[in-house]
Protein backbone atom coordinates (compact mmCIF):
# COMPACT_ATOMS: atom_id res chain seq x y z
CA UNK A 1 0.00 0.00 0.00
CA UNK A 2 2.81 2.36 0.91
CA UNK A 3 4.63 1.56 -2.32
CA UNK A 4 1.42 2.06 -4.25
CA UNK A 5 0.86 5.47 -2.68
CA UNK A 6 4.50 6.41 -3.31
CA UNK A 7 4.08 5.61 -6.97
CA UNK A 8 0.79 7.43 -7.12
CA UNK A 9 2.03 10.59 -5.40
CA UNK A 10 5.57 11.09 -6.70
CA UNK A 11 7.12 13.41 -4.13
CA UNK A 12 10.68 12.55 -5.12
CA UNK A 13 9.99 13.51 -8.70
CA UNK A 14 8.59 16.82 -7.50
CA UNK A 15 11.72 17.40 -5.43
CA UNK A 16 13.89 16.82 -8.47
CA UNK A 17 11.81 19.18 -10.54
CA UNK A 18 12.06 21.87 -7.87
CA UNK A 19 15.85 21.58 -7.70
CA UNK A 20 16.37 21.84 -11.44
CA UNK A 21 13.75 24.56 -11.62
CA UNK A 22 15.68 26.55 -9.06
CA UNK A 23 18.87 26.20 -11.08
CA UNK A 24 17.06 27.17 -14.25
CA UNK A 25 15.67 30.32 -12.65
CA UNK A 26 19.06 31.21 -11.18
CA UNK A 27 20.87 31.00 -14.49
CA UNK A 28 18.02 32.33 -16.62
CA UNK A 29 17.18 35.36 -14.54
CA UNK A 30 20.63 36.37 -13.34
CA UNK A 31 20.62 40.02 -14.40
CA UNK A 32 24.27 40.34 -15.34
CA UNK A 33 26.05 37.16 -16.19
CA UNK A 34 29.46 38.77 -15.98
CA UNK A 35 29.04 40.24 -12.50
CA UNK A 36 27.13 37.53 -10.67
CA UNK A 37 28.06 34.21 -12.16
CA UNK A 38 25.56 31.50 -11.24
CA UNK A 39 26.50 28.96 -13.87
CA UNK A 40 29.39 26.62 -13.23
CA UNK A 41 31.05 26.55 -16.63
CA UNK A 42 33.63 28.87 -18.17
CA UNK A 43 33.64 30.30 -21.65
CA UNK A 44 37.09 28.98 -22.30
CA UNK A 45 38.55 30.20 -25.59
CA UNK A 46 37.47 33.78 -25.03
CA UNK A 47 37.99 33.88 -21.29
CA UNK A 48 41.29 32.53 -19.94
CA UNK A 49 40.68 29.25 -18.23
CA UNK A 50 41.36 29.06 -14.53
CA UNK A 51 43.12 25.92 -13.38
CA UNK A 52 43.48 24.61 -9.86
CA UNK A 53 46.48 25.93 -7.90
CA UNK A 54 48.13 22.51 -7.82
CA UNK A 55 47.74 21.97 -11.55
CA UNK A 56 50.87 20.46 -13.14
CA UNK A 57 51.60 21.92 -16.53
CA UNK A 58 54.83 22.36 -18.45
CA UNK A 59 58.23 22.37 -16.72
CA UNK A 60 59.78 25.80 -16.41
CA UNK A 61 63.10 27.05 -15.04
CA UNK A 62 62.48 29.83 -12.56
CA UNK A 63 64.51 33.01 -12.25
CA UNK A 64 65.32 35.15 -9.24
CA UNK A 65 64.90 38.89 -8.76
CA UNK A 66 68.05 39.66 -10.78
CA UNK A 67 66.55 37.77 -13.76
CA UNK A 68 69.09 34.99 -13.32
CA UNK A 69 68.41 31.27 -13.37
CA UNK A 70 68.26 29.87 -9.85
CA UNK A 71 69.29 26.33 -10.84
CA UNK A 72 72.66 25.18 -9.38
CA UNK A 73 72.92 21.94 -11.39
CA UNK A 74 72.66 19.54 -8.46
CA UNK A 75 71.16 16.94 -10.86
CA UNK A 76 68.46 15.95 -8.33
CA UNK A 77 65.71 16.44 -10.91
CA UNK A 78 67.50 14.21 -13.40
CA UNK A 79 67.76 11.44 -10.81
CA UNK A 80 64.14 11.87 -9.79
CA UNK A 81 62.73 11.87 -13.30
CA UNK A 82 61.14 8.46 -14.01
CA UNK A 83 61.13 8.90 -17.78
CA UNK A 84 64.54 10.54 -18.26
CA UNK A 85 62.92 13.59 -19.74
CA UNK A 86 65.50 16.02 -18.33
CA UNK A 87 69.17 16.31 -19.12
CA UNK A 88 71.51 19.18 -18.36
CA UNK A 89 75.11 20.26 -18.80
CA UNK A 90 76.60 22.26 -15.94
CA UNK A 91 78.66 25.34 -16.64
CA UNK A 92 80.26 28.30 -14.95
CA UNK A 93 79.56 31.99 -15.06
CA UNK A 94 81.64 35.00 -14.03
CA UNK A 95 80.70 36.43 -10.64
CA UNK A 96 78.53 33.52 -9.57
CA UNK A 97 79.65 31.15 -6.86
CA UNK A 98 77.41 28.24 -7.83
CA UNK A 99 77.21 26.47 -11.14
CA UNK A 100 74.73 27.45 -13.78
CA UNK A 101 73.19 25.21 -16.46
CA UNK A 102 74.92 25.57 -19.79
CA UNK A 103 72.09 23.68 -21.42
CA UNK A 104 68.93 22.33 -19.87
CA UNK A 105 67.06 19.99 -22.19
CA UNK A 106 63.52 18.88 -21.47
CA UNK A 107 61.65 16.37 -23.62
CA UNK A 108 57.99 17.34 -23.42
CA UNK A 109 57.03 14.21 -25.35
CA UNK A 110 58.34 11.94 -22.61
CA UNK A 111 57.21 13.99 -19.61
CA UNK A 112 54.42 12.41 -17.59
CA UNK A 113 53.82 15.51 -15.45
CA UNK A 114 54.42 13.63 -12.21
CA UNK A 115 56.07 16.56 -10.49
CA UNK A 116 58.88 14.52 -8.88
CA UNK A 117 61.50 16.89 -10.26
CA UNK A 118 59.84 19.83 -8.55
CA UNK A 119 59.62 17.90 -5.30
CA UNK A 120 63.27 16.89 -5.45
CA UNK A 121 64.51 20.42 -6.13
CA UNK A 122 65.83 21.88 -2.88
CA UNK A 123 66.43 25.32 -4.38
CA UNK A 124 62.92 25.89 -5.74
CA UNK A 125 64.49 26.45 -9.10
CA UNK A 126 61.94 24.65 -11.27
CA UNK A 127 58.18 24.49 -11.34
CA UNK A 128 55.39 23.00 -13.36
CA UNK A 129 53.54 26.08 -14.51
CA UNK A 130 49.84 26.34 -15.21
CA UNK A 131 49.97 25.99 -18.98
CA UNK A 132 47.97 23.22 -20.55
CA UNK A 133 47.78 24.24 -24.21
CA UNK A 134 51.03 22.59 -25.23
CA UNK A 135 50.33 21.40 -28.76
CA UNK A 136 52.93 22.28 -31.41
CA UNK A 137 53.07 21.81 -35.14
CA UNK A 138 56.55 20.26 -35.39
CA UNK A 139 57.78 17.38 -33.36
CA UNK A 140 61.14 19.07 -32.85
CA UNK A 141 59.44 21.84 -30.92
CA UNK A 142 58.61 19.36 -28.21
CA UNK A 143 62.28 19.23 -27.21
CA UNK A 144 62.63 22.36 -25.12
CA UNK A 145 65.98 23.83 -24.16
CA UNK A 146 67.56 27.06 -23.07
CA UNK A 147 67.31 29.81 -25.66
CA UNK A 148 65.23 27.83 -28.09
CA UNK A 149 63.82 29.37 -31.23
CA UNK A 150 60.21 28.44 -30.67
CA UNK A 151 59.98 28.10 -26.93
CA UNK A 152 62.51 28.25 -24.17
CA UNK A 153 62.58 26.33 -20.92
CA UNK A 154 62.96 29.49 -18.83
CA UNK A 155 59.89 31.16 -20.34
CA UNK A 156 56.26 30.07 -20.52
CA UNK A 157 55.16 28.50 -23.76
CA UNK A 158 54.05 30.95 -26.44
CA UNK A 159 51.43 28.45 -27.62
CA UNK A 160 49.16 28.90 -24.65
CA UNK A 161 47.46 32.01 -25.87
CA UNK A 162 44.50 31.80 -23.54
CA UNK A 163 45.81 29.96 -20.53
CA UNK A 164 47.81 31.99 -18.11
CA UNK A 165 50.95 30.72 -16.49
CA UNK A 166 50.78 31.25 -12.77
CA UNK A 167 54.53 31.33 -12.18
CA UNK A 168 56.24 33.64 -14.60
CA UNK B 1 -20.44 34.36 -44.36
CA UNK B 2 -21.02 34.02 -48.11
CA UNK B 3 -21.49 30.54 -49.52
CA UNK B 4 -18.22 29.26 -50.96
CA UNK B 5 -17.72 27.17 -54.08
CA UNK B 6 -15.55 24.02 -53.75
CA UNK B 7 -12.69 25.74 -55.57
CA UNK B 8 -12.77 28.67 -53.18
CA UNK B 9 -12.87 26.33 -50.18
CA UNK B 10 -9.89 24.45 -51.55
CA UNK B 11 -7.90 27.61 -52.20
CA UNK B 12 -8.54 28.96 -48.74
CA UNK B 13 -7.60 25.60 -47.22
CA UNK B 14 -4.35 25.69 -49.18
CA UNK B 15 -3.61 29.17 -47.85
CA UNK B 16 -4.22 27.92 -44.33
CA UNK B 17 -2.05 24.87 -44.90
CA UNK B 18 0.82 27.00 -46.18
CA UNK B 19 0.48 29.25 -43.14
CA UNK B 20 0.49 26.28 -40.79
CA UNK B 21 3.55 24.75 -42.47
CA UNK B 22 5.38 28.06 -42.27
CA UNK B 23 4.41 28.30 -38.62
CA UNK B 24 5.67 24.79 -37.95
CA UNK B 25 8.98 25.34 -39.71
CA UNK B 26 9.56 28.50 -37.71
CA UNK B 27 8.44 27.22 -34.34
CA UNK B 28 9.97 23.75 -34.36
CA UNK B 29 13.60 24.90 -34.85
CA UNK B 30 13.01 27.46 -32.13
CA UNK B 31 11.85 24.65 -29.88
CA UNK B 32 15.02 22.74 -30.64
CA UNK B 33 17.05 25.81 -29.78
CA UNK B 34 15.04 26.39 -26.63
CA UNK B 35 15.65 22.79 -25.65
CA UNK B 36 19.40 23.30 -25.83
CA UNK B 37 19.26 26.48 -23.81
CA UNK B 38 16.81 25.26 -21.19
CA UNK B 39 18.65 21.98 -20.71
CA UNK B 40 21.80 24.02 -20.24
CA UNK B 41 20.24 26.33 -17.69
CA UNK B 42 18.71 23.41 -15.83
CA UNK B 43 22.17 21.89 -15.47
CA UNK B 44 23.81 25.23 -14.54
CA UNK B 45 25.42 25.50 -17.94
CA UNK B 46 24.88 28.16 -20.58
CA UNK B 47 23.50 26.04 -23.41
CA UNK B 48 24.69 26.68 -26.92
CA UNK B 49 26.60 29.93 -27.10
CA UNK B 50 28.81 29.53 -30.13
CA UNK B 51 29.33 27.71 -33.40
CA UNK B 52 32.05 25.32 -34.45
CA UNK B 53 34.87 27.01 -36.30
CA UNK B 54 38.22 28.63 -35.99
CA UNK B 55 39.47 31.57 -34.04
CA UNK B 56 39.91 33.52 -37.24
CA UNK B 57 37.73 33.92 -40.28
CA UNK B 58 33.99 34.37 -40.44
CA UNK B 59 33.22 31.81 -37.74
CA UNK B 60 35.73 33.41 -35.43
CA UNK B 61 34.19 36.79 -36.07
CA UNK B 62 30.73 35.39 -35.36
CA UNK B 63 31.89 33.69 -32.20
CA UNK B 64 33.58 36.83 -30.95
CA UNK B 65 30.45 38.82 -31.72
CA UNK B 66 28.31 36.32 -29.84
CA UNK B 67 30.67 36.42 -26.89
CA UNK B 68 30.32 40.18 -26.88
CA UNK B 69 26.56 39.77 -26.77
CA UNK B 70 27.01 37.84 -23.54
CA UNK B 71 27.30 41.07 -21.60
CA UNK B 72 23.74 42.13 -22.36
CA UNK B 73 21.11 40.69 -20.05
CA UNK B 74 18.36 39.40 -22.35
CA UNK B 75 20.15 39.25 -25.68
CA UNK B 76 22.66 36.69 -24.52
CA UNK B 77 20.00 33.97 -24.46
CA UNK B 78 20.01 34.01 -28.25
CA UNK B 79 23.72 33.67 -28.81
CA UNK B 80 23.54 30.16 -30.23
CA UNK B 81 21.01 30.92 -32.96
CA UNK B 82 23.53 30.95 -35.85
CA UNK B 83 24.53 27.46 -34.80
CA UNK B 84 20.93 26.36 -35.18
CA UNK B 85 20.86 27.69 -38.74
CA UNK B 86 24.03 25.74 -39.39
CA UNK B 87 22.39 22.59 -38.05
CA UNK B 88 19.41 22.95 -40.36
CA UNK B 89 21.63 23.61 -43.38
CA UNK B 90 23.63 20.53 -42.46
CA UNK B 91 20.48 18.41 -42.33
CA UNK B 92 19.52 19.58 -45.80
CA UNK B 93 22.83 19.16 -47.58
CA UNK B 94 24.04 15.99 -45.92
CA UNK B 95 24.31 12.86 -48.05
CA UNK B 96 21.32 10.58 -47.84
CA UNK B 97 22.66 7.11 -47.19
CA UNK B 98 20.54 4.01 -47.68
CA UNK B 99 21.72 0.69 -46.25
CA UNK B 100 22.36 -1.89 -48.98
CA UNK B 101 19.96 -4.52 -47.66
CA UNK B 102 17.23 -2.09 -46.62
CA UNK B 103 13.73 -2.48 -47.94
CA UNK B 104 13.86 0.45 -50.29
CA UNK B 105 10.24 1.53 -50.55
CA UNK B 106 9.37 1.18 -46.88
CA UNK B 107 12.64 2.80 -45.92
CA UNK B 108 11.78 5.82 -48.02
CA UNK B 109 8.19 6.30 -46.89
CA UNK B 110 8.67 5.67 -43.17
CA UNK B 111 9.84 9.21 -42.29
CA UNK B 112 7.07 10.62 -44.46
CA UNK B 113 4.47 8.59 -42.58
CA UNK B 114 5.86 9.87 -39.32
CA UNK B 115 5.87 13.47 -40.50
CA UNK B 116 2.45 13.37 -42.17
CA UNK B 117 0.81 11.81 -39.15
CA UNK B 118 2.28 14.56 -37.01
CA UNK B 119 1.36 17.39 -39.36
CA UNK B 120 -2.19 16.21 -40.03
CA UNK B 121 -3.18 16.73 -36.43
CA UNK B 122 -2.57 20.44 -36.89
CA UNK B 123 -5.61 20.51 -39.16
CA UNK B 124 -7.86 20.06 -36.13
CA UNK B 125 -6.12 22.56 -33.87
CA UNK B 126 -7.51 26.05 -33.86
CA UNK B 127 -4.67 28.52 -33.75
CA UNK B 128 -6.72 31.65 -33.76
CA UNK B 129 -10.21 32.38 -32.46
CA UNK B 130 -12.62 33.22 -35.26
CA UNK B 131 -11.31 34.73 -38.46
CA UNK B 132 -7.59 35.12 -38.92
CA UNK B 133 -7.82 37.71 -41.71
CA UNK B 134 -9.99 38.57 -44.67
CA UNK B 135 -8.50 38.31 -48.12
CA UNK B 136 -8.48 41.76 -49.81
CA UNK B 137 -11.19 42.10 -52.44
CA UNK B 138 -8.93 42.90 -55.43
CA UNK B 139 -7.66 39.31 -55.54
CA UNK B 140 -9.68 37.32 -58.11
CA UNK B 141 -11.71 34.25 -57.21
CA UNK B 142 -11.23 34.39 -53.47
CA UNK B 143 -11.33 38.13 -52.74
CA UNK B 144 -13.30 39.16 -49.69
CA UNK B 145 -13.48 35.71 -48.16
CA UNK B 146 -12.45 35.11 -44.54
CA UNK B 147 -9.60 32.80 -43.62
CA UNK B 148 -10.46 30.99 -40.42
CA UNK B 149 -8.08 30.14 -37.61
CA UNK B 150 -8.79 26.41 -37.90
CA UNK B 151 -8.33 24.35 -41.04
CA UNK B 152 -10.94 21.71 -40.27
CA UNK B 153 -13.47 22.45 -37.55
CA UNK B 154 -14.63 18.86 -37.05
CA UNK B 155 -17.40 17.99 -34.64
CA UNK B 156 -15.78 14.72 -33.61
CA UNK B 157 -12.38 16.33 -33.31
CA UNK B 158 -11.31 14.11 -30.43
CA UNK B 159 -11.83 10.86 -32.34
CA UNK B 160 -10.07 12.17 -35.40
CA UNK B 161 -7.14 13.44 -33.35
CA UNK B 162 -6.64 10.10 -31.64
CA UNK B 163 -7.02 8.22 -34.89
CA UNK B 164 -4.40 10.21 -36.73
CA UNK B 165 -2.02 10.42 -33.80
CA UNK B 166 -1.95 6.64 -33.50
CA UNK B 167 -0.75 6.37 -37.10
CA UNK B 168 2.51 7.96 -35.96
CA UNK B 169 3.68 4.67 -34.48
CA UNK B 170 3.73 3.19 -37.99
CA UNK B 171 6.40 5.61 -39.09
CA UNK B 172 8.66 4.46 -36.29
CA UNK B 173 7.96 0.73 -36.63
CA UNK B 174 8.22 0.73 -40.43
CA UNK B 175 11.42 2.76 -40.41
CA UNK B 176 12.89 0.48 -37.77
CA UNK B 177 12.00 -2.68 -39.66
CA UNK B 178 13.05 -1.42 -43.07
CA UNK B 179 16.51 -0.38 -41.89
CA UNK B 180 17.53 -4.06 -41.71
CA UNK B 181 19.70 -3.51 -38.67
CA UNK B 182 19.32 -4.87 -35.17
CA UNK B 183 19.38 -1.67 -33.14
CA UNK B 184 16.57 0.01 -35.06
CA UNK B 185 14.59 -3.21 -34.94
CA UNK B 186 14.89 -3.42 -31.16
CA UNK B 187 13.90 0.22 -30.86
CA UNK B 188 10.95 -0.27 -33.15
CA UNK B 189 9.69 -3.31 -31.27
CA UNK B 190 9.89 -1.47 -27.98
CA UNK B 191 8.18 1.56 -29.40
CA UNK B 192 5.34 -0.56 -30.78
CA UNK B 193 4.67 -2.06 -27.35
CA UNK B 194 5.12 1.24 -25.56
CA UNK B 195 2.96 3.37 -27.80
CA UNK B 196 0.16 0.82 -28.02
CA UNK B 197 0.17 0.51 -24.23
CA UNK B 198 0.08 4.21 -23.60
CA UNK B 199 -2.65 4.83 -26.15
CA UNK B 200 -5.14 3.27 -23.73
CA UNK B 201 -4.67 5.53 -20.68
CA UNK B 202 -4.23 8.49 -23.01
CA UNK B 203 -7.64 7.97 -24.52
CA UNK B 204 -9.31 7.25 -21.20
CA UNK B 205 -7.81 10.33 -19.59
CA UNK B 206 -8.98 12.47 -22.50
CA UNK B 207 -12.52 11.28 -21.86
CA UNK B 208 -12.58 13.13 -18.52
CA UNK B 209 -13.23 16.59 -19.99
CA UNK B 210 -15.65 15.03 -22.45
CA UNK B 211 -17.72 13.63 -19.61
CA UNK B 212 -17.49 16.84 -17.61
CA UNK B 213 -18.62 18.91 -20.56
CA UNK B 214 -21.10 16.34 -21.81
CA UNK B 215 -20.14 16.92 -25.42
CA UNK B 216 -17.68 15.77 -28.05
CA UNK B 217 -17.83 19.12 -29.81
CA UNK B 218 -14.61 20.98 -29.35
CA UNK B 219 -16.07 24.45 -28.85
CA UNK B 220 -18.72 23.23 -26.42
CA UNK B 221 -16.10 21.34 -24.41
CA UNK B 222 -13.86 24.40 -24.31
CA UNK B 223 -16.70 26.63 -23.19
CA UNK B 224 -17.75 24.34 -20.36
CA UNK B 225 -14.27 23.64 -19.00
CA UNK B 226 -13.43 27.32 -19.05
CA UNK B 227 -16.61 28.85 -17.69
CA UNK B 228 -19.22 26.36 -16.56
CA UNK B 229 -17.09 23.95 -14.56
CA UNK B 230 -18.25 23.14 -11.04
CA UNK B 231 -15.52 23.50 -8.37
CA UNK B 232 -15.55 19.73 -7.77
CA UNK B 233 -14.82 19.17 -11.44
CA UNK B 234 -11.31 20.49 -11.00
CA UNK B 235 -10.27 17.33 -9.12
CA UNK B 236 -10.90 14.77 -11.87
CA UNK B 237 -9.67 17.27 -14.43
CA UNK B 238 -6.39 17.62 -12.56
CA UNK B 239 -5.85 13.88 -12.10
CA UNK B 240 -6.73 13.36 -15.73
CA UNK B 241 -4.26 16.04 -16.71
CA UNK B 242 -1.39 14.31 -14.93
CA UNK B 243 -2.27 10.97 -16.48
CA UNK B 244 -2.57 12.65 -19.86
CA UNK B 245 0.75 14.47 -19.70
CA UNK B 246 2.52 11.26 -18.63
CA UNK B 247 1.02 9.38 -21.56
CA UNK B 248 1.81 12.32 -23.80
CA UNK B 249 5.49 12.09 -22.88
CA UNK B 250 5.40 8.40 -23.67
CA UNK B 251 3.50 8.89 -26.92
CA UNK B 252 5.92 11.48 -28.25
CA UNK B 253 8.90 9.29 -27.25
CA UNK B 254 10.46 11.86 -25.01
CA UNK B 255 12.54 11.30 -21.95
CA UNK B 256 11.93 9.75 -19.43
CA UNK B 257 10.10 7.36 -21.79
CA UNK B 258 12.46 7.37 -24.76
CA UNK B 259 12.43 3.63 -25.33
CA UNK B 260 12.38 3.76 -29.18
CA UNK B 261 15.37 6.05 -29.32
CA UNK B 262 17.26 4.86 -26.22
CA UNK B 263 20.45 6.77 -26.88
CA UNK B 264 22.22 5.07 -24.03
CA UNK B 265 21.46 1.47 -25.01
CA UNK B 266 20.60 1.26 -28.69
CA UNK B 267 22.74 3.53 -30.81
CA UNK B 268 19.99 5.89 -31.78
CA UNK B 269 17.06 3.49 -31.84
CA UNK B 270 14.76 3.53 -34.82
CA UNK B 271 16.61 6.21 -36.79
CA UNK B 272 20.10 4.77 -36.49
CA UNK B 273 20.39 4.12 -40.22
CA UNK B 274 18.80 7.37 -41.31
CA UNK B 275 20.79 10.41 -42.30
CA UNK B 276 20.27 13.73 -43.95
CA UNK B 277 16.78 15.11 -44.33
CA UNK B 278 15.11 11.73 -43.75
CA UNK B 279 16.49 11.79 -40.25
CA UNK B 280 15.43 15.42 -40.17
CA UNK B 281 11.84 14.41 -40.85
CA UNK B 282 11.86 12.04 -37.87
CA UNK B 283 13.45 14.78 -35.81
CA UNK B 284 10.86 17.35 -36.85
CA UNK B 285 8.03 14.88 -36.28
CA UNK B 286 9.16 14.36 -32.70
CA UNK B 287 9.05 18.07 -31.98
CA UNK B 288 5.75 18.54 -33.80
CA UNK B 289 4.30 15.75 -31.68
CA UNK B 290 5.57 17.58 -28.61
CA UNK B 291 3.79 20.75 -29.57
CA UNK B 292 0.64 18.81 -30.40
CA UNK B 293 0.59 17.15 -27.00
CA UNK B 294 1.11 20.58 -25.46
CA UNK B 295 -1.70 22.07 -27.52
CA UNK B 296 -4.09 19.26 -26.65
CA UNK B 297 -3.21 19.50 -22.96
CA UNK B 298 -4.15 23.15 -22.99
CA UNK B 299 -7.23 22.51 -25.11
CA UNK B 300 -8.68 19.67 -23.05
CA UNK B 301 -7.52 20.26 -19.51
CA UNK B 302 -6.57 23.91 -19.29
CA UNK B 303 -9.81 25.48 -20.33
CA UNK B 304 -9.55 25.43 -24.08
CA UNK B 305 -6.98 27.08 -26.26
CA UNK B 306 -7.96 30.67 -25.81
CA UNK B 307 -9.50 30.88 -22.34
CA UNK B 308 -8.25 30.71 -18.78
CA UNK B 309 -8.05 27.28 -17.11
CA UNK B 310 -10.11 25.68 -14.31
CA UNK B 311 -13.25 27.73 -14.68
CA UNK B 312 -11.39 30.93 -13.83
CA UNK B 313 -12.81 32.60 -16.90
CA UNK B 314 -16.17 33.27 -15.28
CA UNK B 315 -14.60 35.48 -12.61
CA UNK B 316 -13.06 37.73 -15.24
CA UNK B 317 -15.36 40.33 -16.76
CA UNK B 318 -15.58 40.15 -20.53
CA UNK B 319 -14.26 43.67 -20.84
CA UNK B 320 -11.00 42.87 -19.05
CA UNK B 321 -8.02 44.18 -20.98
CA UNK B 322 -6.02 41.09 -21.96
CA UNK B 323 -7.75 38.05 -20.62
CA UNK B 324 -11.44 38.88 -20.91
CA UNK B 325 -11.92 37.65 -24.46
CA UNK B 326 -10.51 34.58 -26.19
CA UNK B 327 -7.07 35.44 -27.52
CA UNK B 328 -4.34 33.58 -29.31
CA UNK B 329 -1.67 34.67 -26.87
CA UNK B 330 -3.27 32.76 -24.02
CA UNK B 331 -2.88 29.70 -26.24
CA UNK B 332 0.71 30.62 -27.01
CA UNK B 333 1.56 31.04 -23.34
CA UNK B 334 0.06 27.64 -22.53
CA UNK B 335 1.93 25.89 -25.35
CA UNK B 336 5.22 27.51 -24.41
CA UNK B 337 4.70 26.51 -20.80
CA UNK B 338 4.01 22.88 -21.66
CA UNK B 339 6.99 22.72 -24.00
CA UNK B 340 9.09 24.08 -21.17
CA UNK B 341 7.72 21.37 -18.89
CA UNK B 342 8.77 18.79 -21.48
CA UNK B 343 12.36 20.01 -21.44
CA UNK B 344 12.36 20.57 -17.70
CA UNK B 345 11.29 16.99 -17.08
CA UNK B 346 13.91 15.77 -19.52
CA UNK B 347 16.60 17.62 -17.63
CA UNK B 348 15.43 16.45 -14.22
CA UNK B 349 14.45 12.81 -14.23
CA UNK B 350 16.31 9.63 -15.07
CA UNK B 351 14.97 7.23 -17.66
CA UNK B 352 12.61 4.42 -16.86
CA UNK B 353 13.59 0.84 -17.48
CA UNK B 354 11.53 -1.00 -20.06
CA UNK B 355 9.61 -3.16 -17.60
CA UNK B 356 9.01 -0.12 -15.41
CA UNK B 357 7.45 1.68 -18.35
CA UNK B 358 5.08 -1.22 -18.89
CA UNK B 359 4.35 -1.31 -15.15
CA UNK B 360 3.49 2.38 -15.09
CA UNK B 361 1.12 2.01 -18.02
CA UNK B 362 -0.74 -1.16 -17.13
CA UNK B 363 -0.56 -1.30 -13.34
CA UNK B 364 -0.96 2.34 -12.41
CA UNK B 365 -2.11 4.60 -15.22
CA UNK B 366 -4.96 2.50 -16.61
CA UNK B 367 -6.60 1.80 -13.20
CA UNK B 368 -6.01 5.41 -12.20
CA UNK B 369 -7.64 6.81 -15.30
CA UNK B 370 -10.56 4.40 -14.99
CA UNK B 371 -11.17 5.46 -11.38
CA UNK B 372 -10.83 9.04 -12.50
CA UNK B 373 -13.42 8.45 -15.20
CA UNK B 374 -15.88 7.17 -12.60
CA UNK B 375 -15.06 10.18 -10.44
CA UNK B 376 -15.77 12.50 -13.34
CA UNK B 377 -19.08 10.75 -13.90
CA UNK B 378 -20.02 11.21 -10.24
CA UNK B 379 -19.11 14.89 -10.40
CA UNK B 380 -21.10 15.27 -13.58
CA UNK B 381 -24.15 13.55 -12.08
CA UNK B 382 -24.30 15.21 -8.68
CA UNK B 383 -22.68 18.60 -9.13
Amino acid sequence: MKKFLKTLIPTELAKGLLLTGKWFCQVMFSPNRGKSKLHIVDEYPEVPAKVQPRFRGRLQLLKDAQDEIICVCCMACIKACPTNAISLVAGKKEGRKTRIPESYDFELERCIFCGFCVESCTFNAIALNHQFELAVYNREDMAIGLGGVFQSIDKPSPVGKFSYSGKE
Amino acid sequence: MPEMTPVQTLLIAIIQIVLVIAFVFVVVPLTIFAERKVLGFVQQRLGSTRIAGKLRGITGLQNRFMWGMGRFPIIHYFRGLPGLVGDIVKLFIKEDIRPAKADRFVYLIAPCVSMIAAMLVYAMIGFYPGTLFTIPSFIPLIGGLPVGGTIADVNVGLLMLLGIASVGVYGIVLGAWASNSKYPLLGGLRSAAQMVSYEVPLTISMLTPVILAGSLNFNEMTRVTATGLSPWGVIPLFIGFFAYITCGFAESNRLPFDMPEAENELVAGYHTEYSGMRFGLFYLAEYINMSIVAALASAFFFGGPWLLPFGLQRFIPETAFWIGQPHWYIFAVKIVFFLFVYIWVRGSWPRYRYDQIMDVAWKYLIPMTLVNLVLAGIVRYFA
